[in-house]
């Protein structure tokens, strides 16, 4: 191999390393003027877990907005500072434009036309409250299972309203000119008569700020450390110091910000050092976001392997091999970062689910492609490990993802391994649907050489083996599990059957091989069918339940699960076309290392 | 033998597969709209399954293979495959490990459904109970204090309930004038016309009126068991008529054959030779949300015949086994006041703990074999680059 060659396939992967230095540059470097670096990682408890100001402004907007970000050119660039600008400046956050109304009879309801962007600002929904809320009353009396799309975007953008209004109240007591001074009122003796205009804030929100007794169970709520003052005779330090950066940033005073949260900071350290490292390690991890970087270092993997395929095949084979294990680095790093800030096994929900099906699925690539060094085994990987994090981007629309456990999942020692183990058996079957896909589809654009065929024959098998264990050991176990904690094996309810089905179908492919019922394009077009199994037990037992919190999501999901399913369909019958003419002499596209 | 070679081939195993996907793929979506317990009734304890294809609609419906079935001709079908290749190596013996572990499993769901039972124990802090109820089963007690406390009490099962039937008890009988098994009640002024005429005369339900309704398939929703019941004297006439349902709490009384007596319908009992105390119920949700963080409940046990009284904890993933029975957190309810228990016998739980081993290993045995293979072949082909 000419020294170039050795170049090209170095310097493709140092070149996405320094992409990836330079986003971790980014997200570390301190901020300028008004701190919202630092004023995002302070800690409060919301949704029941400790999380910093940072997480609580991203999933908010996530939720309502759909993204990360604010609309507008004098916008507050990071979710903190427009968390910030909400409790601080409502007059001006009213204006922003973050709430999406794409049905036409919601929009006739506000009495809004549609403009440019599809999103209003609350202020410009505010006049149609009167017509709003009547609606959501009634729709909300009915089953959320009969309800229209009109009615479900309704729901949705109630919900969001109240969410934001939450947030809006989190911080800061509205209609005061100067915080700290209308907070020091309560230490005198006309307290009390200011206690009802506390209790009707503490209605609103439902975000705790400061830090009381011990654990995540004593916070206070706002207000609620109002009312505690006024006993005392003294604020919280945490109390007075959001009414400090609140007066600061309604005065523009840098200085005045960033003291008072440097102060607070100083006491959270003294006083709540958990909570504080907790919220600023969380808060580093969404700046980094390392799963977007991971996406893209997934594509860049892809390309690379497919260029392999086509020109240049050891180079890029290796170039293509690398940046994937520098994804892989990322993807893992995500992974354990989020199972310390959870203190959890690393699958706890769909969003993690999803995360660690795609990395289960790499980490078997890399042992296929180690083993037949071809660039399908790195191919395939890129493919899944994008796909998983694009559906994990999406599951992340509906709300925090490191929420906590209900009770009766609360036991690591099953999250270990019962949830572990059937997500690697799903991983592993879409991993062998994935290898089959590849198989179908070069198939289709004309003859497959003889040894590629070979190879992709052998990694889809030995994959499949490995499903059937995974999927049988992780069902089990979770059979183990429910005798465990209800007394009975076996219940037959959705997921259950789902994973069944998935154990059914490898063992099927496995049987009907055996029994040379299926050759080697029989046993592509079945690998592609565990594609559909798995995503049925993935997504589509989750769908048969519509329950309240997933309207919104479960819409969209159930469209693209039926476009998933389709166009698998679609691959299977090009399976079942049969080979066209005499095969070509191979060695024409292949190029093998 | 033809007929031997169909029923140890490979290609009926894959048949049988098959259909049992698609029997677990049409009872997991029907359960949208028949509960779980329909659903396991109609479904897998049954050798045909009808499936309506238009869910609700009762319409349109195709016969799939049941459960029973299919579960009989696996078991079948892997038997014979075994028996007609049946070889002892180390080649085979994962094979033979991983399906008597599948058939172990098999068994022990059999045996599950035969020997298994689940009940509730609902129990309120400071109660004492021995013995736990069927929340989907009702019985008939008709109950004679004895003095000191004691009581002899004769519980009529729910098969036995039916319109006309009649329970002698010595000096006087027990008649079902009218039988619900599902009903609806309503006091008189709110009653329709699709009402039953029929009237209590006597006891707590003098003012009420029953609608007979379809039997409940959901899993949220009980049968409100309800009857019309009349004491008749031996050889004199009807005393009245008495309306029982386990939408009452408590019982009846009635004066017969010259001393007091009680009667109700309530979920069916089974007694332990223990006794729980519940000590405390807690119930604790994260801060600021509705999510529960854990529920658990204090209790006391009380053993008369060895003597036994010692506190224990139950809680979510942590049950109690005592006496051949397993005692699960399932619920609470009364504001937190009240537990409630799943109460579990399954005398051959073990079993899948042991087939999931075997399975497990066997697999693990069988898959490693072929990737050996699969590694010395390539080396044989092309030396590793």
């Amino acid at each position: 191999m000419s020294t170039l060659r050795k170049i090209t396939a170095w310097l493709i992967p140092a070149l996405c390393l320094l992409y990836i230095a330079s986003a971790v540059f980014d997200a570390t470097r301190p901020s300028t003027g008004l701190n919202f670096k630092n004023f995002g990682t302070l800690p409060v408890v919301s949704n029941g877990r400790v999380q910093p100001l940072d997480s609580l402004a991203r999933n908010a907007l996530l939720s309502i907005h759909g993204k990360q970000s604010v609309p507008g050119d004098d916008a507050p660039a990071a979710p903190a500072a427009w968390l910030a600008e909400l409790n601080f400046k409502p007059e001006l956050a009213d204006t922003r434009k973050i709430f999406p109304i794409h049905h036409d009879d919601l929009l006739g309801l506000t009495k809004l036309t549609r403009g440019e962007e599809k999103s209003y600002s609350y202020a410009q929904l505010q006049p149609s409250f009167t017509a709003v809320q009547p609606e959501a009353k009634r729709i909300g009396a009915t089953d959320s299972k009969t309800w229209s799309p009109y009615e479900k975007a309704l729901m949705l953008l109630t919900r969001n309203l109240t969410l934001y209004n939450q947030l809006k109240h989190a911080l800061a007591l509205s209609g005061q000119d100067h915080l700290e001074s209308a907070f020091n009122l309560f230490l005198t003796d006309s307290a009390s008569s200011r206690l009802g205009l506390v209790s009707d804030w503490a209605e609103m929100t439902e975000v705790y700020t400061t830090p009381s007794g011990s654990g995540a169970d004593g916070w206070r709520k706002l207000p609620d450390s109002l009312i505690d003052a006024s006993d005392e005779r003294a604020l919280h330090p945490a109390t007075l110091a959001y009414a400090r950066m609140g007066d600061a940033y309604r005065a523009g005073d840098t200085a005045a910000f960033n003291s008072a949260i440097k102060d607070y900071r100083a006491w959270l350290l003294e006083n709540r050092p958990d909570h504080l490292k907790k919220s600023s390690a969380e808060t580093l991890f969404n700046s980094i976001a390392p799963f977007y970087l991971c996406m893209v270092l997934y594509v860049i993997a892809f390309l690379c392997a497919i260029v392999s395929w086509l020109w240049q095949g050891t180079t890029f084979r290796q170039a293509a091999f690398r940046v994937l294990l520098i994804g892989l680095t990322f993807h893992t790093l995500g992974l354990v970062t989020r199972m310390m800030l959870e203190g959890r096994p690393p699958v706890t929900n769909l969003y993690s689910s999803a995360i660690f099906i795609g990395w289960g699925a790499i980490i078997l690539s890399l042992a296929i492609e180690l083993f037949h060094r071809n660039a399908i085994g790195t191919a395939v990987a890129s493919v899944v490990g994008f796909a998983t994090l694009l559906i994990a981007h999406h599951l992340s629309l509906s709300g925090d993802t490191l929420e906590m456990m209900r009770a009766v999942l609360d036991t690591n020692f099953w999250l270990a391994t019962h949830v572990v183990v059937i997500t690697l058996g799903y991983a592993s079957t879409f991993l062998a649907g994935t290898i089959a896909l590849v198989y179908l589809l070069r198939r289709s654009f004309g003859s497959i050489p003889k040894n590629t065929a070979a190879s992709l024959r052998g990694m889809v098998y030995g994959v499949v083996c490995f499903a059937t264990l995974a999927s049988f050991v992780g069902t089990v176990l979770g059979g183990i599990w429910a005798d465990q904690s209800w007394g009975r094996f076996w219940g037959w309810d959705p997921k259950e059957n789902g994973a069944l089905l998935i154990v059914i179908w490898n063992a099927i492919i496995l049987h009907a091989r055996w029994g040379g019922m299926i050759r080697e394009r029989g046993m592509m077009v079945m690998a592609v069918f565990g594609n559909i199994v798995t995503s049925w037990s993935w997504f589509g037992t989750n769908m048969l339940g519509i329950g309240l919190h997933s309207y919104g999501f479960t819409d969209a999901a159930f469209y693209w699960l039926s476009a998933f399913m389709i166009s698998q369909v679609i691959v299977m019958s090009l399976g079942l076309i049969r080979e066209r003419g005499p095969q070509k002499p191979s060695g024409q596209v292949e190029s093998l290392g | 033998m033809p007929s031997f070679k169909f029923l140890s081939s490979l290609r009926l195993t894959v048949t049988l597969l098959g259909f049992a996907m698609v029997l677990i793929f049409v009872a997991t979506i029907t359960q949208v709209e028949l509960g779980i317990h329909e659903v396991q009734a109609q479904f897998f304890r049954s050798w045909i399954a009808w499936w309506d294809i238009m869910p609700g609609s009762k319409k349109f419906s195709i016969p799939v293979p049941g459960g029973t079935l299919l579960g009989i001709l696996l078991i079948i079908n892997l038997l014979a495959a075994h028996g007609a290749r049946f070889k002892l190596n180390w080649n085979k013996a994962g094979m033979i490990v991983i399906h008597s572990g599948i058939l172990l499993m098999l068994l022990g769901e059999i045996f599950t459904g035969l020997l298994g039972r689940e009940a509730q124990m609902v129990i309120s802090e400071g109660e004492i109970l021995n013995y736990s109820t069927f929340p989907r089963e009702v019985e008939l007690v008709v109950i004679r204090p004895d003095g000191d406390g004691l009581e002899t009490v004769t519980a009529i099962p729910q098969a036995r309930l039916k319109d006309g039937a009649e329970f002698p008890f010595g000096g006087f009988s027990v008649k079902i004038h009218s039988y619900y098994p599902n009903s609806e009640i309503l006091p008189d002024s709110e009653a329709t016309d699709k009402f039953d005429k029929t009237r209590a005369t006597q006891g707590l339900g003098k003012d009420y009126a029953v609608l007979r309704t379809p039997r409940e398939s959901t899993d949220d929703r009980r049968d409100l068991v309800t009857a019309f019941v009349e004491v008749i004297p031996d050889g004199g006439i009807s005393q009245g008529c008495w309306l029982l349902s386990n939408a009452f709490k408590g019982e009846q009384s009635f004066e017969a054959a010259g001393r007091p007596w009680k009667m109700s319908i309530r979920p069916r009992r089974i007694y332990h030779p223990f006794s729980i105390k519940l000590l405390d119920f807690s119930h604790d949700r994260y801060l600021g949300t509705d999510v529960p963080k854990n529920f658990s409940s204090k209790i006391r046990i009380l053993n008369p015949d060895t003597g036994e009284n010692r506190e224990d904890l139950i809680y979510m993933n942590h049950p109690l086994r005592y006496g051949g029975l397993t005692f699960y957190q399932a619920g609470f309810e009364n504001n937190d006041m009240t537990s409630i228990f799943q109460v579990v016998r399954n005398p051959v739980w073990t079993l899948p703990y042991i087939s999931c081993a075997m399975v497990g290993l066997g697999l693990l045995w069988v898959f490693s074999q072929h990737l050996i293979k699969a590694i010395s072949r390539r080396n044989k082909i092309s030396p590793a680059p």
